[in-house]
């Protein structure tokens, strides 16, 4: 490609931002200009809790609105759907048992959220989490935006990072990268060249466990090795506690009441908290009629209760370490991100184990959002100077005869790679040939994850083991795996089908989208709303603005002061669309209607400025 | 399932097929050509140019994998110069799997001193066998290479193994 070419297609000055779509939190960022910032409703808090409630009054509430009824609503109030997202009822067993809102498995095996009368995919219900925080980022920056870098732990296999892409579509947003957490984090660590070397990012949120080891070089950053855990999390240090609250309760019935679930989950986090901070904490929970809890732990029990899940974590910090071809004394600086990582007893293994100070310099809950809108600026075409280079977490392969995996790519293989083998035909005039994906390290095919079924169709008719079929695996830089065939004799391209073992096959999403179609004429809406609001704003500014500085006759004066004044009330009222449309073009013709131009003018100006920032 | 091979590394590199290749050369070399084909920075509407473009990334990648270490980098070299030179000079002199033998053997029941001895003796090995494929490549005796490529990967399996010893 030419370079005239190449800066065609950068297409600079799109709005792209980035997403945390966390197991918990999330949250959104944005960079303009060198440092990327946070998203968010003036003074509210930067974090949105991914919970999503249905009320029996039919509203769905998002983010705080939906955690504020976790107490009131357990049964309808659902949370932490990123450990179901791209797996089955069956591998998700032990969450459907722990979570207090009813899950249970549907079509292909896969987890539904039932609701009431309905039920929800996880998908459906990240993208309703992502969709609020797309409109909270509409509302920050005052326009429309539609694409975004989504990011995932970097031990996500193919099928979870396919149903969060598939999530972002349902949402409204195109999905540009999907981008691994740690390495989010590290390019918010080691922008601008400060932090130049060999980075080891620790990553324990509240559902998933990653590390990740980096070579940062004059903008290129280069992941080594990658390894992790993502079911291991600050939920499962709850849920330790959980279970030592429910031992204390008279009855064993409090188990299988979502109400006595929630207030205990809730209660387990708070304690889980106050010990990061006190030696020892006490526990008072009135549950009404179900009991009293009065409990006291000590720092010193907790940590002896989560000292195997550490350990865990620490043992994929060895295994990353020795993947990377390097051994602990090579490590530079050790970065931590996600919540968990405040707990002391984490900190002091890891840095035992290290030998090196944790860097504490990026805020653990935002290092990841503003590390993705660093990515999201790249892919908007706005910076050349970075380069990210990823791997992919796990290997994938071919079944073979026998149950046996044959390896095409192996894991930390950094993306995008490909690989191509041929097939052929074990039967005459046989016209199509079918492989299964599976993703994992181990041998057998019933010890990996099968990620789905290909079959390859419009082989041309041949005697057996004539036709070439030449396949070829081409993991993309998502860490999404395409696969395309040719029969090499005729050079007909096969056609494929996929049939994915998790997650939402390309029909349901379809069908998904045209069911929110509904969503989407609220989408223009909030979006026509928003633009009035920050079109009246700033005519408000301009027209001040430009007051002060025209001479005008009184009367005039007074017109102009006038239809501001209205503009103004309907703003501070929070009016409709249709409102503020009208006041706003009365205020128009108000000040056009001046004789001495000076004033439109200078609202004229004003407004240009506004929308160029 | 046949294995395809991949393209020649040194081709995708735009570079002359050598074993001794300068190591910080060759870095600086992959770094440059990632940033100039890394679909983040060559984003395109148009799906099929989409697909070159991770096909041309994924080519920078996996040969970046073959070049950077020797051995692979002296596989790819062979085949490049003479096509299945590898399948041709699979069999080995049958003194040399007697004595790969007896060394698989020493390594399985090596104990924690004989470990760090057996460690530097395969090392020594690897750098002779190193030492005597450069004579022949630059001998261009591409069969007698291809055979120290095989018997190399005896001494680097023990070593392999040795390490996976706790």
């Amino acid at each position: 490609m030419t370079d005239a070419a190449k800066q065609q297609d950068g297409d600079g000055g799109r709005l792209v931002i980035g997403i945390d779509l966390g197991t918990t939190n999330s949250l959104a960022a944005i960079r303009a200009g060198k440092d990327p910032h946070i998203l968010r409703d003036k003074d509210a808090d930067p974090l949105t809790p991914s919970m999503v409630c249905f009320h029996p009054d039919g509203r769905t509430l998002v983010g705080e609105a939906a955690r504020q009824q976790r107490l009131v609503h357990p049964d309808r109030t659902v949370f932490s759907v990123k450990r179901l997202i791209g797996r089955s009822a069956s591998e998700s067993e032990k969450d459907m048992r722990e979570l207090p809102y009813p899950i249970v498995a549907g079509d292909r095996d896969l987890p539904r959220i039932r609701v009431g009368e309905h039920e929800h995919s996880p998908e459906a219900i990240s993208a309703m989490v992502l969709r609020e925080l797309k409109a909270t980022a509409e509302k920050a920056l005052g326009q429309p935006v539609h694409e975004a870098v989504v990011t995932v732990p970097a031990w996500f296999d193919d099928a979870q990072r396919q149903a969060t892409k598939d999530a972002a579509q349902l949402a409204g947003l195109e999905c540009l990268r999907i981008l691994n957490e740690p390495t989010a984090a590290a390019l918010a660590y080691g922008l601008g060249g400060k932090n130049d070397g060999t980075v080891l990012v620790y990553d324990l949120g509240g559902g998933t466990f990653d590390v990740s080891i980096l070579r940062i070089q004059d903008g290129v950053f280069r992941v080594l090795a990658t390894a992790g855990d993502t079911h291991l999390g600050g939920d499962d240090f709850d849920q330790l506690l959980v279970q030592r609250i429910l031992q204390t309760l008279p009855t064993r019935a409090g188990a299988e009441d979502p109400f006595v679930l929630q207030a205990v989950r809730s209660a387990a986090e708070g304690l889980k908290k106050r010990l990061s901070d006190e030696r020892e904490a006490t526990l008072e929970l009135d549950l009404g009629e179900r009991g009293d809890v009065a409990l006291k732990v000590t720092r010193a029990e907790f940590e002896g209760a989560i000292a195997p899940l550490v350990q865990r974590t620490l043992d994929c910090v060895k295994s990353a370490v020795k993947d990377a071809e390097l051994t602990l004394a090579d490590i530079d600086d050790v970065v931590l991100v996600g919540g968990s990582t405040r707990i002391p007893m984490v900190r002091a293994r890891l840095e035992a184990l290290t030998g090196k100070a944790p860097h504490t310099d990026v805020d653990p809950d935002l290092a990841v959002a503003l590390g993705a809108a660093i990515q999201a600026d790249v892919l908007a075409g706005n910076d050349r100077s970075l380069l990210l280079l990823d791997v992919i977490p796990l290997s994938l392969g071919i079944e073979t005869l026998g149950g046996t995996v044959q390896k095409l790519i192996l894991r930390n293989s950094t993306i995008p790679t490909s690989v191509s083998e041929e097939f052929s035909t074990g039967v005459d005039d046989q016209t199509a040939v079918d492989l299964t994906i599976y993703q994992g390290e181990r041998e057998l095919a019933q010890d990996c994850r099968r990620l789905g079924h290909f079959k390859l169709r419009g082989i041309p008719p041949l005697p057996a083991g004539l036709p070439r079929i030449k396949v070829t695996f081409l993991v993309d830089a998502d860490g999404v795996l395409r696969v395309t065939a040719r029969e090499q004799r005729t050079g007909v391209e096969a056609s494929i089908q996929i049939v994915p073992t998790f997650g939402l096959t390309r029909d349901e999403v379809r069908r998904m989208m045209l069911d929110s179609i509904e969503n989407a004429q609220q989408d223009y809406v909030a979006r026509e709303a928003i633009e009035a609001r920050s079109k009246a704003e700033a005519m408000v500014r301009g027209t001040n603005k430009a007051l002060q500085m025209a001479e005008l006759p009184p009367d005039q004066t007074f017109a102009v002061h006038k239809a501001v004044k209205a503009l103004q009330k309907l703003l501070d009222q929070g009016a409709d669309t249709a409102a503020l449309k009208a006041a706003s073009d009365d205020l128009t013709k108000v000040t056009a209607t001046i004789a001495d131009d000076v004033i439109s003018s200078a609202v004229t100006k004003a407004l240009k400025e506004e929308q160029q920032p | 399932m046949i294995h395809v091979p991949s393209p020649d590394a040194f081709a995708v590199f735009g570079i002359r097929r050598t074993l001794d290749l300068d190591e910080r050369e060759l870095e600086q070399r992959y770094l440059k050509l990632s940033r100039d084909c890394h679909p983040d920075h060559n984003r395109s509407r148009d799906t099929d140019d989409c697909v070159a473009v991770l096909q041309r990334s994924a080519e920078i990648n996996d040969a970046w994998k073959v070049l950077r270490d020797p051995w692979r980098r002296a596989r790819a070299l062979l085949e490049a110069e003479s096509e299945g030179v590898l399948d041709r000079n699979k069999k080995l002199d049958p003194m040399f799997l007697a004595d790969a033998l007896e060394l698989a053997e020493e390594v399985a029941f090596a104990d924690a001193d004989k470990k760090q001895q057996l460690t530097d003796k395969l090392k020594a090995a690897l750098a002779k066998d190193y030492e005597a494929l450069r004579r022949d490549v630059a001998a261009g005796d591409y069969d007698a290479a291809a055979k120290r490529v095989h018997e190399a990967h005896y001494h680097q399996k023990a070593l392999q193994d040795l390490g996976a010893k706790a």
